[in-house]
């Protein structure tokens, strides 16, 4: 079946969802949980009620839920690292989670255990223009550090369409990008300092304003940014800045079929506009945001294509012809662009729209986070037609074309026997290709334990044992985040 | 899910030129000259050098930085793999050949200036940029308070992520603010433009000229690292006993270049004990190729401990 000719199917009805996990949970006496935890924490802090916690038991995956036995949320960073040197005796795992807007199964309790919610940690604690930095807590969202900014003529980059709920923290933990990090690159290039609680109740800084290693004779902060939460508790960043572009022109092409956006693709990416953003949206996705009342007069069957390029106002008004010209020449008659902010937003329009629109196709959905060298993005997205079409799974893609970062979402229903299984056989192999054209696993996503299973095509017994090398330095016991990264990284109390 | 099984051999990266995706694989003791004539012809450059005969290994081994990473960020963050020799003399793959990852834990980063206590590189993936035909070095001149102007309206503007470099640079009592330009031939004028509208504002001297060779410094003896407002002051203090300094000043990194003699690394620890603590207080640090690194804090003995035997296990 040609990729444009796939039909959207209507939200399935739906059983009752039940739980699927906490299989795996630590044999620890949790009889005398909540006092123990309301001697670490100050009154009204400690959650233990199934009610309290049924917001917690997944991230923004939804089809796997694992109900943690207990949600804590320190009044502050004192109080978070107090809870920190208690933790170990508890005999449970911690996770830390944000705003738990993550897409790899990372902040869930996998084990059971204890979540520590970060959403005190949010002030903004110091924005230094002449120096680019800023220094943040590690709950303050994304988009709260933007607003404050801008007035500032400043920005920080990375911009994850999460935006505006997710935490710097969450980021952090996984090296988070976004679609402007084609240019602008994601959150590792951006992260000065790290302070950092250990499960020994030790407090470190590894780097700072100045973003070099400090007092340190190695550079610690690099484990720590991507670590996913199994190393440490993040309470404050130190955050490189940018002034912010004058000026941005967004343009919007279509094309009829996968080689010609392809063509278009590779010819914007060797552009000396260097262009911000080059995001991709497949037909299926298009016929996803037709059909729906987020409509943008998108033609359907319809690759759609969208590139930014910002910069000073002079320079980028010269660029703009050129640019358009480029999507033309690979094959587009149907190329819009604009520099005024209303008409803009009406471009972005579909992009924005269709993550959020997966959730009507049907209850469930995996999203893949691969990234491969972009000469291979035709054979590899064929690849998902081919496989998806296959086994009668609906395959969206919605992704970050500039830098090859691919997000197929698998849409199915986990309540439908053999659904699930039908996406992960998909899963393995699209993976296995992947690793074989020289990509990998996640480019912005983290692993968690959605991917943790794929670890092993990456990794040759030395590279391994290296990675295996940095949880066994700082959290050997595998307390924090169990199950995550690597499926074997298991706390056995 | 079916537990997959785990590869029994390493997978290594092998020299490549991708035109497309703007990477390349070298080994990691290709000179920067020999670099730079592997991939011009494909339109691409690699701007993170400073002296093209020497290797790019040698490069990473002196500095983080260099005057490009104003625009394109540091070595880190354009060496995006590598085949890494362990102290034990096996060759493990680090890093990836695209140029997002959050694939397992960093250590292309831990490793990469490491100082060579836990490895050796031998080859390095890197991420390439278009070479956009028209190269351009703009020198200010003029008063102190000019100069810092200068570099304030170059760094806080909207032209600053288009600028290759914005360096201050002290050589004995001259001092002066270069900007090296790398733009489509057609584009010159609005640089140009815009270069002159920055040296009126500040009230400083202009002279623009063909690039060729201008930011390729040669390899520091001392690398600071501090924040972009405390370069230039930074770079002031240690004119007098260098012989040049130069302020990458986005960067926040002073190279300091000093005579050649025996006495060498006694003047390079001089420098350093008057700075390393304010460097430290700010999260900074200082490095030098003609000095040992300071021993491991207490705290991460231990941590290295751990790491070292994965390293050097046979």
């Amino acid at each position: 079946m040609p990729a444009s000719a796939h039909s959207v199917a209507p939200l399935a009805a739906s059983a009752p969802a039940k739980d699927r996990a906490a299989t795996d949970r630590v044999g620890a006496d949790r009889r005398d949980l909540l006092p123990r935890l309301q001697r670490l924490l100050s009154r009204g802090r400690v959650f233990t009620s199934p009610a309290q916690l049924a917001g917690y038991a997944s991230d923004a995956l939804g089809y796997k839920s694992y109900p943690p036995d207990a949600v804590v949320i320190p009044a502050d960073a004192a109080e978070l690292v107090e809870f920190m040197r208690g933790a170990r005796d508890l005999g449970l795992p911690v996770m830390l989670r944000g705003a738990g807007t993550s897409l790899s199964g990372g902040p869930v309790a996998a084990q059971g255990g204890v979540i520590v919610h970060t959403s005190s940690l949010r002030h903004i604690r110091e924005i230094n223009r002449d120096g680019f930095w800023c220094e943040v807590e590690s709950g303050v969202a994304l988009n709260d550090l933007d607003a404050a900014l801008k007035p500032l003529g400043m920005f920080y980059p990375p911009d994850p369409s999460s935006g505006p709920v997710c935490t710097l923290g969450g980021n952090v933990a996984s090296n988070a990008g976004g679609a402007h990090c084609f240019r602008y690159g994601v959150t590792s290039h951006y992260v000065l300092g790290v302070e950092v609680v250990l499960l020994d109740g030790t407090v470190h800084r590894f780097g700072g304003p100045a973003g070099g290693r400090g007092r340190w004779r190695e550079d610690w902060r690099r484990f720590m940014v991507g670590s996913e939460g199994t190393l440490g508790a993040f309470t404050r960043f130190w955050l490189r800045l940018l002034p912010l572009p004058e000026k941005v022109w967004t343009l919007r092409a279509t094309y009829p079929d996968l080689r010609s956006i392809e063509a278009a693709i590779h010819a914007l990416v060797a552009h000396p506009s260097f262009p911000a953003a080059i995001e991709m949206l497949d037909p299926r996705g298009v016929a996803m945001v037709e059909g729906s009342r987020m409509a943008a007069g998108l033609p359907r069957g319809s690759f759609m294509l969208l590139t930014e390029i910002d910069g000073p106002a002079a320079l980028v008004d010269a660029r703009v012809a050129a640019v358009s010209d480029i999507l033309r020449r690979a094959g587009s008659d149907d190329v819009a662009f604009s520099d005024e902010e209303e008409t803009r937003r009406r471009l972005w329009k579909a992009r924005k729209a269709a993550g959020g629109l997966l959730g009507q196709l049907s209850p469930d959905f995996v999203v893949q986070d691969a990234v491969i060298p972009k000469g291979a993005l035709a054979e590899i997205l064929q690849l998902v037609y081919d496989e998806a079409d296959a086994a009668g799974i609906l395959a969206v893609n919605i992704f970050h074309a500039g830098d090859g970062n691919l997000h197929p979402n698998f849409v199915f229903n986990s309540r439908v026997p053999g659904e699930l299984e039908k996406v992960e056989r998909i899963g393995e192999r699209l993976m296995r290709r992947v690793i074989a054209v020289g990509g990998t696993l996640s480019g912005e996503h983290g692993i968690g334990n959605d991917k943790a299973a794929y670890m092993p095509l990456v990794y040759g017994p030395d590279s391994m044992r290296l990675q295996w090398a940095v949880p066994a330095a700082f959290n050997p016991r595998h307390q924090l985040n169990p199950l995550k990264v690597f499926g074997e990284r298991r706390f056995t109390g | 899910m079916k537990a997959i099984a785990p590869l029994t051999e390493e997978r290594f990266f092998t020299v490549f030129l991708d035109a497309v995706d703007g990477t390349v694989c070298v080994p990691a003791n290709t000179t920067g000259a020999a670099l730079q004539a592997r991939v011009a012809p494909h339109g691409l450059r690699f701007p993170l050098l400073l002296d093209p005969a020497t290797s790019l290994s040698a490069h990473v081994a002196a500095t983080t930085h260099a005057p490009a990473s104003c625009r394109f960020g540091q070595y880190c963050d354009n060496i995006l793999g590598m085949n890494w020799r362990l102290p034990g003399g096996r060759v493990v793959r680090i890093g990836e050949r695209v140029a997002k990852t959050t694939t397992g834990y960093d250590w292309l980063r831990f490793l990469l200036h490491a100082g060579g206590r836990l490895g050796e590189p031998v080859d390095y993936v890197l991420r390439l940029r278009p070479a956009c035909g028209f190269s351009l070095l703009a020198w200010f001149e003029g008063e102190a308070a000019a100069l810092r102007g200068c570099v304030s309206r170059l760094l806080h503007g909207g032209w600053m992520h288009w600028w290759d470099a914005v360096d201050f640079v002290a050589e004995g009592d001259r001092r002066r603010v270069r900007v090296a330009v790398d733009c489509p031939p057609g584009e010159a004028p609005l640089f140009t433009e815009e270069l002159q509208r920055v040296a009126a504002a500040a009230g400083a001297r202009l002279t623009l000229q063909p690039a060729t060779g201008g930011t390729l410094d040669g390899i520091p003896d001392l690398v600071l690292k501090t924040t972009p407002d405390r370069v230039i002051a930074l770079a002031e203090a240690l004119a007098q006993p260098a012989a040049r300094c130069v302020g990458l000043g986005y960067s926040g990194v002073v190279h300091v270049y000093l005579r050649e003699g025996g006495d060498r690394p006694d003047r390079i620890r001089a420098m350093v004990e008057s700075h390393e603590q304010a460097l430290y207080a700010l999260g900074g640090d200082w490095h030098s190729r003609w000095l040992p690194a300071p021993a491991p804090a207490s705290a991460e003995a231990a941590w290295l401990v751990t790491l070292e035997q994965a390293l050097r296990t046979p």
